[in-house]
């Protein structure tokens, strides 16, 4: 049972990394991310070519670093500009632009599955509750447990942090005060595609590599984006442990219906709450 | 040097014209109003020099040197502050985090939090509470101290009195004329000549998008208040 919950709380850390960088370009931009997904794919990919003549944490680094830079240009030249473009737009051209991203990884890494090893000083167990549990894992919850903590605090305590919290409610006011707000958006936006390399790149020894890999982790995450309500990091957070719990058990308990759980938890709440566990605005 | 000076400007929302040929200036430490019914322009001519609008001809000066891309933080970090219309304070921020927000353009000055606050003492009061939650006076000292806090050459006042009791709109007119004699220039979008005879020394009148009359407000004459300003 406890292991379990360990597994729900590793696939819900992952959830958590990728959906907050949705939240965060969908706050700042007002776009509906779907290339998210093939973000995340790409940074898995990225670490695996680093990988092989180096090792994981340059890999690590590497990713995150090469995927903030991919977030910039895709500010600057396709979120920027469909930020006020009709929401159906925004949604044809980052899903044009994930289909694009899985071709150019299936054109040079090609269709087959990639393996990415867990680095060496996380390769072991450890035992919890009489049963052994890779240290892997472990630390992926822990990293996202960081990265919550992260966000949390620059976003209530630092200068940018209140400017991007403004910027996602009130942009043309925040303006006004003298903040570039299309930069601050550049930033987040940044963050939010570093965020998807972190978490493409700790995935990457969980499952396997796959151009495909990106377009199923980013249905959940939408889903942990909605339930915890459009705009929301604490919703988020939550959404992420529930979803990643439910989507566990269920695969253990219930395999024939696991795929279903969650779609039927988010219509549950958006019928019992509209805007999300946490969200506040539409 | 100019504070603020628009030159033959024609703005735009859209393809709708508002602004036509629209001439005015304001100088270091004058007291300026524009005056105006609802609908002729005045918000457009605040919105032209913050990007909201778009200028497609004429010239506009800000503290002096000539502007020709408008972004929303351009006039703010030449030292013009706006009070906007409607106060716009920023849902889900503090009143403390409003102020600070104000501070952004970081430009070095007298006004800092705690001048604010001794300014509005009820801001310190409640600090922490959300910026929304104020009522609309304290809202409207809430926007003038978020202006303050940029430390402003020229402060924008957008229909100030709009919506607050006479009594709360005697305390501005104070606050404004304290402004003004301390070297802050200020530019005052009004319908409430009762305000703006308190604070001002010259006027400008816009109609239908244009500067129809312009002079010291001790010339203002009644016909032009009954025909252009009063409601």
């Amino acid at each position: 049972m406890l292991i379990n919950i360990l597994n729900g709380l590793v696939y819900g850390g992952l959830l958590y990394i990728l959906a907050v960088g949705l939240v965060l370009i969908f706050g700042l931009r007002r776009v509906v991310n779907f290339a998210h997904g093939s973000l995340f794919m790409v940074g898995g990919y990225v670490a695996f070519a680093v990988a092989a003549v180096s090792n994981f944490w340059l890999a690590l680094v590497a990713a995150i670093v090469v995927l903030a830079v991919l977030g910039v240009i895709l500010d600057r030249f396709v979120f920027r500009p469909l930020q006020h473009e009709d929401p159906i737009a925004t949604v044809l051209v980052t899903f044009g632009l994930l289909l694009v991203l899985e071709d150019v990884v299936k054109t040079i890494w090609g269709k087959d599955f990639l393996s990415l090893a867990a680095p060496p000083l996380l390769a072991g167990t450890v035992s919890i509750a009489g049963e052994t549990f890779p240290v892997y894992r472990l630390m992926v919850i822990a990293v996202a447990v960081l990265v919550a903590l992260g966000l949390s605090l620059w976003l209530r305590f630092s200068r940018i942090g209140l400017y991007v919290r403004a910027s996602s409610v009130d942009p043309v006011t925040t303006g006004m005060q003298g903040v570039d707000t299309d930069r601050v958006s550049a930033a987040v936006v940044a963050i939010g595609a570093g965020l998807a390399g972190l978490s493409g790149t700790i995935a990457a020894p969980l499952m396997a590599l796959s151009p495909s890999m990106g377009s199923f982790i980013l249905i959940d995450s939408f889903i942990v984006v909605v339930v915890g309500g459009l705009g929301s990091f604490t919703g988020a957070f939550i959404a992420a442990l529930v979803i990643g719990q439910v989507h566990n058990f269920g695969i253990v308990y219930i395999p024939w219906a696991a795929s279903m759980i969650p779609f039927l938890l988010m219509v549950a709440v958006l019928i019992w709450r509209p805007t999300g566990l946490a969200g506040g605005r539409a | 040097m100019t504070l603020l000076a628009f030159r033959d400007v024609d703005s735009y929302y859209g393809r709708a014209k508002v602004l036509h040929g629209v001439t005015f200036e304001i100088r270091p430490e004058e007291r300026v109003a524009i005056l105006g019914r609802n609908g002729v322009g005045k918000t457009t001519i605040v919105n032209s020099f913050l990007g909201i609008a778009t200028i497609r001809s004429g010239e506009v000066d800000l503290a002096g040197r000539r502007a020709t891309r408008f972004q929303h933080f351009t006039a703010a970090r030449r030292g013009i502050a706006v009070v906007p219309q409607g106060r716009r304070i920023v849902p889900g921020l503090t009143i403390r985090e409003n102020l600070l927000l104000g501070a952004a353009v970081g430009r070095p000055g007298a006004w800092n939090m705690e001048r604010v606050f001794e300014l509005f003492p009820i801001l310190r009061e409640r600090a922490d509470t959300p910026g929304t939650a104020l009522s609309g006076g304290q809202q409207q000292m809430l926007a003038i101290g978020r202006a303050l806090m940029a430390n402003p050459s020229l402060l924008v006042l957008d229909e100030p009195s709009e919506g607050l009791a006479p009594v709360i709109v005697d305390e501005l007119a104070e606050i404004f004329r304290r402004l003004a004699a301390e070297g802050t220039g200020i530019l005052l979008i009004e319908q409430n000549f009762g305000l703006v005879r308190r604070v001002a020394d010259r006027y400008y009148v816009l109609s239908k998008g244009t500067v129809i009359e312009a002079g010291e407000l001790a010339g203002l004459t009644m016909e032009t208040l009954k025909r252009h300003v009063a409601v």
